[in-house]
C-alpha cells in the first residue's frame, strides 16, 4: 500500500520500539532497496515542477503508459498524460485545489496509453515545500482504478436501470391516477346543476388515496317542474366498491325517469343490486333518494324521501330549529330480494336546509386516543349552530369540520345540501 | 386494536360462535371465511354470541350478511345473541335487526 | 424574476469605483476570481456571479433551451447588468466566457465599454488551416465522459476535499463548494461550449479589448490567442509567463497586473 506524502522505505512498517531487533532485519530481507520499491511499486510516482514538467516518474507508471523514460522527463507536463476530460478538470479543479490545500486525495481520472488506450486511475499529490516555505515540486502517486471502474461501471448500470424502473413506475403510476380521475368523475357529478328556486351544494372528502370512493350523491332534472337527488355510500372499498357506486348511480337515475318514487327507485335499485351480487360476495348500500318540487310562488320546496339502512337526513330550519327527519326500518339495499324502505315527507321554507350525509362523519373517530365517534348528537349541535344559512355556507362550515377531524377520518364522506332560498335579502347566488 | 377471536361450541339447537375483539375491514375476510366453511343442516340454528364483540364497522356487517346468506343455503337459520349496544345501534340503522333474530343472550338464543 | 438570485450574484470592491464583472469559465464558478478581486476590490466595484448550474445558483431557472447556445448565457449576463443597472462597467471572462462576453457586449454596448478576455478561445475544435487544440475525437470523448460517467467526471467535479490544518483561512465552505457544478448542467454547458464556433463573432467587437493568453495553455494553445487578437481590430495582447489554462489562479501577480494596467488606460 502506498501512503501519499512519504517516501516509501523499508521502515514504513516497524516497530518503533524495536529499529535494530528482528523485525528491521526482516524488513531487509522483504526489500533490498528503497529504489527498487520506488521503482516497482504497486502504484505510479510521479514528482513534477510547480508548472507540471514531470521530473521523476517511476517503473510501474511508465510501464502503464507504454511511455519510455526519456521520452516523458522533462519533456512532458502531468496534464500530458489525461484525456480532455481530466486536462479540463485538472485546470478547473485538481490544480486550484492544490495550490489552496497544498494536497489533494483520490482524485478519479484517466490516463492515455501510448497506444490509445484509457487506464481508470485514483490520484492523490502533495505539494513539497523547501526551506523557506516556497512550494518546490509536486508528488503524485497514481492507482490503478480500472477494477473500481468496473465496479462503479456496475453500480451506474445498476442504478440507470433503477432509475429507468422508477421512471416507468410513475409513468404507470400517472395513468393508473389518470384513469382513477376519469372513473371518480363517472360517479359523481362535475358539478350540481343549477336548479330555479333551490340551493344546492356538495362536498366529498375521500379517505383513500387511490381516490376511488365508494360514496356517491347526484341531483338532476326528473320532468318540468321537479328534480330528484340521492346520497348513498357503499359497503367496501376500492375498485369492486366503485363498480357497485357507478351501477347504483345509473341504475337510480333510470328509475328515477321510469317512476320517480322515492321507495319506487329505492325498490328497483335493490333488485338489481341483489340480482347482480347474490351469493357469497353480498354487495350492497344505504342510500337516501329523494323528489324535490319547488314552488315558485311561495318558494317553498316540498321534499319525498325514502332511506335504506341510511343515517336519516336533517333539516336546518330558518328559525334555528334544526332536526333529523327520521327514516327507521328502512333496510340495506341490495340485501334481501325484496326489502321495505321508509319514507318521509318534508316542506322546506324559505330559509330552510336539507342536509345528508354519509356515516363517513358521524362515524370519525375523535378524542386524544381516536377512540370515540363524532356521533350523531354532535353533529346535530352543530348543524343547530348553522341554521338559517345557506346550502353553501352549511356545506362551507361542514368542510371546515372535516379538517379539524383531519384523520379521524377513516371512511369516505359525502355531503349535499339542499336548501330553499330565503327571501330577505339574502343574496347567496344559487349553485 | 383488538385482534379478532373465535370460539365454537354445539349446543341443541347447533353451532354457537363466540365472537371476541373487533370485527372490521382487516378481520372480516377472515371471519367470512369461518362462517362459510360451518356445515349446517336443514332447521338447525348458528348463534353469533356478541358478548366479547368490541367495535364492529360495514365489513363486520357485511360478514353477517354473508353468514345469513350461508345458513339460509342450508335451510338452516342464525340468530344474534347479545348484540352490544354500539353495534345494535348500527343494526338498527341499517334494518338489519327486522332480519337476524337477536337475543338478549346464547342461553336464550339457545333455546329449541 | 429575481436575477441576483439566479445568478447568485455578489457586489464587493469600492462601492463608488468604476464597475468591473468578473464572469467564470466552464466548470468553475466565481471562486475562481478569488485571487483577482483583493487586487481590484480598491479601486474598482467588483460584481461577480454564477451562471445558472454552476456554484450557487439557481438550479431551478436552469432550462436546456435556453443554456444550449452561447446566446442564452449572454443573455444572463445583460440581464445581470440590467438588474444592477450598470454603465460603463469592463466585463472581464475567463475561457468560454470571454466569447460570452463578445456577444454581451454587442447587445449591451451603454452597459459595457471594454472587455477582457482571459485565455479566450472562440473554437475548441481543430479546422481547415485553424488549430484550436483539440480533435473533434477528443471533444467527442470529452462530452462522452460527461454523458456516460456518473461516478467518474461527476464525482470528479465534487471531489472529497481533505481538510487542511495548515490553511486555516480556506473556509470550510469554500474547501467543500469549490466550483461545485450540477452534472446534468455541466454536460449541457459542455457541448455549448466545446462545440460552439464563435470566429466570426470576434469581428463585431467594438469596444477596448484586452486579450490574456497564457505561454502554457493546456487547452488553448498560443495560436488561438494571436488568432483572436488577430480578429478583433484594436485589440492589446498580452501573454503571461504563465502554464495552465487559469492565469488568474496559476499566476495572479502577473495577470492582475495586466488587467489592472489595462483598466486604468482606459479613456
Amino acid at each position: 500500500m502506498c501512503r501519499i506524502g512519504q517516501e516509501p522505505g523499508p521502515h514504513d512498517a516497524d516497530n518503533e520500539d524495536d529499529e535494530e531487533g528482528p523485525t528491521a532485519a526482516f524488513a531487509a530481507l522483504l526489500e533490498d532497496s528503497v529504489e527498487e520499491l520506488y521503482e516497482n511499486a504497486p502504484c505510479g510516482y510521479l514528482s513534477t515542477l510547480m508548472d507540471g514538467t514531470i521530473a521523476k516518474i517511476n517503473g510501474t507508471l511508465l510501464a502503464w503508459l507504454g511511455q519510455e523514460r526519456d521520452a516523458v522527463v522533462g519533456r512532458m507536463r502531468f496534464t500530458d498524460l489525461l484525456t480532455v476530460g481530466g486536462k479540463l478538470y485538472h485546470e478547473t479543479h485538481f490544480s486550484p485545489l492544490l495550490r489552496m490545500q497544498g494536497e489533494l486525495s483520490g482524485i478519479a481520472l484517466e490516463i492515455k496509453e501510448a497506444g490509445g488506450g484509457r487506464i481508470p486511475v485514483l490520484v492523490s499529490s502533495v505539494v513539497k515545500h523547501g526551506g523557506g516555505g516556497e512550494p518546490q515540486l509536486i508528488r503524485t502517486t497514481v492507482f490503478d482504478a480500472r477494477d473500481r471502474r468496473a465496479y462503479e461501471e456496475e453500480l451506474l448500470g445498476a442504478r440507470k436501470a433503477a432509475e429507468q424502473a422508477r421512471k416507468e413506475a410513475e409513468a404507470d403510476r400517472a395513468r393508473l391516477q389518470d384513469a382513477l380521475a376519469v372513473l371518480q368523475q363517472s360517479l359523481l357529478p362535475d358539478s350540481l346543476p343549477s336548479v330555479p328556486g333551490l340551493d344546492a351544494a356538495a362536498h366529498y372528502r375521500t379517505a383513500s388515496p387511490d381516490r376511488l370512493g365508494g360514496d356517491f350523491y347526484d341531483l338532476f332534472p326528473i320532468d318540468a317542474d321537479r328534480f330528484a337527488f340521492f346520497l348513498g355510500d357503499v359497503c367496501g372499498k376500492g375498485p369492486q366498491a366503485a363498480a357497485v357506486t357507478s351501477l347504483t348511480r345509473y341504475t337510480l337515475r333510470a328509475a328515477a325517469v321510469h317512476d320517480p318514487d322515492p321507495v319506487s327507485a329505492l325498490t328497483t335499485l335493490n333488485q338489481v343490486l341483489h340480482e347482480r351480487y347474490t351469493g357469497g360476495d353480498p354487495r350492497y348500500c344505504t342510500t337516501i333518494f329523494g323528489t324535490l318540487a319547488p314552488d315558485p310562488a311561495t318558494g317553498r320546496v316540498t321534499v319525498h324521501l325514502a332511506a335504506g339502512g341510511h343515517p336519516p337526513a336533517l333539516v336546518l330550519r330558518g328559525n334555528g330549529k334544526t332536526e333529523y327527519l327520521p327514516t327507521p326500518g328502512g333496510l340495506l339495499v341490495g340485501v334481501l330480494p325484496t326489502a321495505t324502505f321508509t319514507a318521509a315527507t318534508t316542506v322546506l321554507e324559505p330559509g330552510d336546509t336539507l342536509l345528508l350525509y354519509t356515516d363517513g362523519l358521524t362515524e370519525a373517530r375523535t378524542g386524544d386516543d381516536r377512540t370515540a365517534l363524532y356521533g350523531d348528537e354532535a353533529l346535530l349541535d352543530f348543524a343547530a349552530d348553522h341554521a338559517g344559512r345557506s346550502a353553501q355556507d352549511v356545506i362551507q362550515a361542514l368542510t371546515g369540520l372535516l379538517d379539524d377531524l383531519g384523520d379521524g377520518l377513516d371512511d369516505d364522506t359525502a355531503l349535499l345540501a339542499l336548501g330553499a332560498p330565503a327571501l330577505t335579502p339574502r343574496t347567496e347566488a344559487t349553485a | 386494536m383488538n385482534p379478532l377471536q373465535t370460539t365454537i361450541r354445539h349446543a341443541p339447537t347447533g353451532p354457537v360462535l363466540e365472537v371476541n375483539g373487533d370485527l372490521d375491514y382487516t378481520s372480516a375476510g377472515e371471519f367470512r371465511a369461518l362462517i362459510t366453511a360451518l356445515t349446517l343442516q336443514p332447521g338447525q340454528r348458528l348463534v353469533l354470541d356478541l358478548t366479547g364483540l368490541e367495535f364492529c364497522d360495514s365489513s363486520g356487517i357485511t360478514a353477517m350478511i354473508v353468514a345469513r346468506n350461508h345458513v339460509h343455503a342450508a335451510d338452516a337459520d342464525i340468530a344474534l345473541a347479545a348484540v352490544p349496544d354500539h353495534t345494535l345501534r348500527v343494526l338498527r340503522m341499517v334494518g338489519l335487526d327486522q332480519i337476524l333474530a337477536l337475543h338478549p343472550d346464547s342461553e336464550a338464543a339457545t333455546r329449541p | 424574476m429575481d436575477v441576483e438570485r439566479r445568478n447568485n450574484v455578489t457586489v464587493t470592491g469600492n462601492p463608488s469605483g468604476p464597475t468591473v464583472v468578473l464572469a467564470h469559465g466552464f466548470g468553475c464558478d466565481q471562486n475562481m476570481w478569488r485571487l483577482t478581486v483583493p487586487a481590484l476590490a480598491d479601486d474598482y466595484r467588483v460584481v461577480l456571479f454564477d451562471y445558472v448550474g454552476a456554484g450557487r445558483s439557481d438550479l431551478s431557472a436552469f432550462s436546456e433551451d435556453r443554456y444550449a447556445s452561447l446566446d442564452g448565457y449572454a443573455q444572463d449576463v445583460v440581464e445581470v447588468c440590467e438588474a444592477l443597472d450598470l454603465r460603463d462597467a469592463v466585463f472581464v471572462g475567463h475561457s468560454v466566457s470571454a466569447m460570452i462576453g463578445v456577444l454581451a457586449v454587442g447587445r449591451a454596448p451603454e452597459r459595457l465599454r471594454a472587455l477582457v478576455m482571459v485565455a479566450p478561445s472562440p473554437r475548441y475544435i481543430d479546422d481547415d488551416g485553424y488549430r484550436g487544440g483539440f480533435t473533434a475525437e477528443d471533444i467527442a470523448e470529452l462530452l462522452a465522459s460527461l454523458e456516460s460517467n456518473y461516478l467518474g467526471w461527476s464525482a470528479a467535479m465534487a471531489p472529497v476535499i481533505m481538510g487542511n490544518a495548515d490553511r486555516p483561512e480556506l473556509g470550510e465552505e469554500l474547501k467543500n463548494s469549490f466550483c461545485a457544478t450540477d452534472p446534468d448542467m455541466a454536460r449541457v454547458f459542455a457541448r455549448t461550449t466545446f462545440l460552439s464556433d464563435s470566429r466570426d463573432d470576434l469581428k463585431a467587437v467594438a469596444v477596448p479589448t484586452l486579450i490574456l493568453d497564457c505561454a502554457r495553455d493546456v487547452i488553448a494553445p498560443r495560436e488561438v490567442g494571436a488568432f483572436v487578437h488577430q480578429a478583433i481590430p484594436g485589440s492589446t495582447l498580452v501573454t503571461l509567463d504563465a502554464t495552465g489554462h487559469c492565469p488568474h489562479l496559476s499566476a495572479p501577480e502577473a495577470t492582475n497586473e495586466a488587467i489592472t494596467d489595462f483598466l486604468a488606460r482606459l479613456p
